[in-house]
């Protein structure tokens, strides 16, 4: 017998309010991971990207297109010191729940501004050849098993080619990496084919990318651009790429920022429900408690232990919420993989969870070790006569 | 000079706050329990036995006097003293066994051995020992709810007996049994005083509990001959401060 055994045995003692409760601190603990998990993939597009990128789009919407000409214009601004253009095709492979990510870039400059994806210098040289080539990511070459040269159809919801049909051929010309986390999961193609080939809308883009030399005024730049087209007929709105990203995912992170908002509560909540189950476990165990010191364990003993079981308690349900939701979101990783890049558990994270299961263990043994330190041994054995 | 297991109250006031009312449960109480006598503490209720109890064990302290264990003045130790102290030098036996019930007997036994630097080995060996001593071997793997009051009782007693303490403070310890139980545990008690010459105190109200203690205190009479005592000791004096204060005029 020692006192872990008793820790033990004691947090085992009432079965069905012990599985309950770690069912609750389960639910609590798995929805912190998951969404840890999905924070991750929201924040880090944003968090690596490059300051000295500007985003181009229409003013009113992405979804309006801008003149091509608008390359040349820009280009032409002092302190400019590259322009591209894409435009977002979409895309599906062989059935529209293959989604893909697939845009048509300019493709003489668009990689060397994006110079983050690695591309064999070979394979890039003959992309820019072959008017039909597509570069691949990595990941999805693996996923379908493509390889340079093979010849692949995307098809389109949004874009109509010439002959009528939704669907584009396309030939594998460069395979190319990514340092990004989840970035290795798009295609590109040239926007000359896509600006021929589509039945409407020719002659147009959907952004513009500029790069602006690194002792470039960021403001004077967006400005200038933007004040270039006021009053044209397409007006535009400039900002960081990192803006643009940010723009982009708000939707996600104000949901999540809604769900952290729950998650507070429902910890806040278990927190008072551990504490109050603590609570009323000591109140159970007052005679014994008692009878513990009268044999001779000290008050700080008795709370270590008390200590060690909200701790156990809190340990299991951590533990297997964090699991759940860390198999959950590997499910998902693979499901979202096109869209959702980078859901990703960090090891920081877990010794989050490790200090919140200490913490919370150290808060709700904080009554309980009040009554323990109360208790008057004589008044709680009580004398008969 | 005071013998090792030797106990003594000197001049216990004992009072506690009731509202707005003192209650007073001991006034200058004076007792002196040697070692290796086994006394039965009787009395109707309310005359403060437990209380009594309860301040040789370290477990309450008096308003105002001194209470000597085996030497040691108790009454002012700190309570980290306190609960050092009663791991090696009391054993309790109450009337409720307050056995842990999720520890079979062994394990209840073993408990205050975890207190003690004594190997998992040694402490499961005291443990059997004191099993043993209170013909519960058989039953050291049951657990409480699988024992008989007089069984669990039997537990309780080896428990506090396992860390060897040389005083065993029974608060009622046959109340809750019938009376052939009741009559071995009250043997096995007089066995652990006279073959291992185990100090014991007993709060009781069974008169033929007593019969098995080497000294009966009923605490009325007790109190009431030590008042009288008090008061003819306090006539006496002042019957000598007249004649000296007479002689002198």
């Amino acid at each position: 017998m020692n006192i872990w055994l008793l820790v033990w045995r004691n947090s085992f003692r009432k079965k069905i309010r012990f599985a309950l409760t770690c069912v609750s601190i389960m639910v609590a603990f798995f929805l912190f991971t998951a969404l840890a998990g999905i924070n991750h993939a929201l924040t880090a597009s944003v968090s690596s990207i490059n300051q000295y990128r500007l985003m181009t789009s229409h003013k009113i919407s992405i979804t309006r297109s801008l003149p091509i000409n608008y390359q040349q214009k820009i280009a032409a601004l002092p302190g400019i010191e590259r322009v591209s253009y894409a435009s977002w095709f979409g895309g599906f492979f062989q059935n529209e729940k293959n989604q893909l990510a697939v845009t048509a870039v300019e493709h003489t400059s668009y990689f060397d501004l994006f110079d983050e994806y690695k591309i064999p210098k070979q394979q890039l040289a003959q992309w820019k050849k072959t008017r039909t080539g597509i570069i691949v990511g990595q990941s999805l070459a693996n996923k379908y098993g493509w390889q340079v040269g093979d010849k692949v159809p995307l098809s389109s919801s949004i874009w109509m080619n010439r002959s009528g049909s939704f669907s584009w051929e396309f030939v594998v010309s460069a395979i190319y990496q990514s340092n990004k986390q989840g970035g290795d999961k798009k295609i590109f193609f040239q926007h000359a084919y896509f600006d021929k080939g589509r039945a409407y809308a020719r002659n147009s883009l959907s952004w513009l990318s500029t790069k602006i030399a690194p002792n470039a005024d960021v403001e004077q730049a967006i400005k200038s651009i933007d004040s270039l087209f006021t009053h044209s007929n397409s007006p535009t709105r400039t900002t960081t790429e990192q803006v643009f990203v940010q723009e982009q995912a708000q939707q996600f992170v104000d949901m999540a920022m809604v769900i952290n908002v729950v998650v507070i509560a429902v910890f806040f909540t278990l927190l008072l429900i551990v504490c109050n189950t603590m609570i009323q476990t000591i109140r159970e165990r007052l005679n014994e408690s008692a009878m513990m010191k009268a044999l001779g364990f000290s008050s700080s003993s008795l709370i270590t232990a008390i200590y060690l079981e909200s701790l156990l308690l809190l340990g299991i349900g951590a533990v297997l919420g964090t699991l759940l939701a860390s198999i959950l979101l590997g499910f998902i990783k693979q499901s979202l993989a096109d869209f959702l890049p980078g859901i990703y558990i960090s090891p920081q994270h877990y010794i989050t969870v490790f200090a919140l299961v200490n913490i919370a263990a150290a808060f709700c043994s904080f009554f309980p070790a009040l009554k323990i330190k109360s208790i008057v041994v004589s008044e709680a054995l009580g004398g008969q006569s | 000079m005071q013998n090792n297991n030797e106990i003594i109250l000197k001049a216990i006031n004992k009072s506690y706050q009731k509202g707005d009312n003192t209650v007073v449960v001991h006034d200058n109480f004076n007792l002196t329990i040697k070692s290796g006598e086994f006394v039965a503490l009787m009395g109707p209720s309310g005359l403060g036995k437990s209380t009594l109890l309860h301040l040789m064990g370290g477990l309450d302290q008096p308003t105002q006097g001194e209470v000597w264990i085996g030497g040691q003045r108790i009454d002012n130790l700190t309570q980290k003293q306190l609960t050092q102290w009663r791991a090696q030098s009391i054993g309790f036996v109450f009337q409720s066994h307050h056995l842990l019930p999720v520890l079979s007997a062994q394990g209840n036994v073993e408990l205050p051995l975890a207190l003690t630097p004594l190997n998992r080995k040694q402490r499961k060996e005291h443990a059997s020992m004191a099993l043993q001593l209170v013909s519960m071997s058989e039953r050291a793997d049951h657990y409480p709810k699988e024992l008989s009051g007089g069984q669990e009782q039997r537990v309780a007693i080896a428990r506090a007996i396992v860390s060897d303490p040389q005083i065993l403070l029974c608060d009622e310890p046959t109340g809750n049994l019938d009376r052939k139980t009741a009559d071995e545990i009250l043997a096995l008690l007089a066995k652990l005083n006279s073959e291992l010459g185990k100090t014991i105190v007993m709060v009781t109200h069974d008169n033929k509990a007593a019969e098995y203690a080497t000294r009966v205190i009923n605490l009325e009479s007790y109190i009431l001959s030590q008042n009288k005592a008090q008061a003819e000791a306090q006539n006496n004096k002042m019957n000598k401060a007249e004649v000296s204060l007479g002689s002198n005029l």
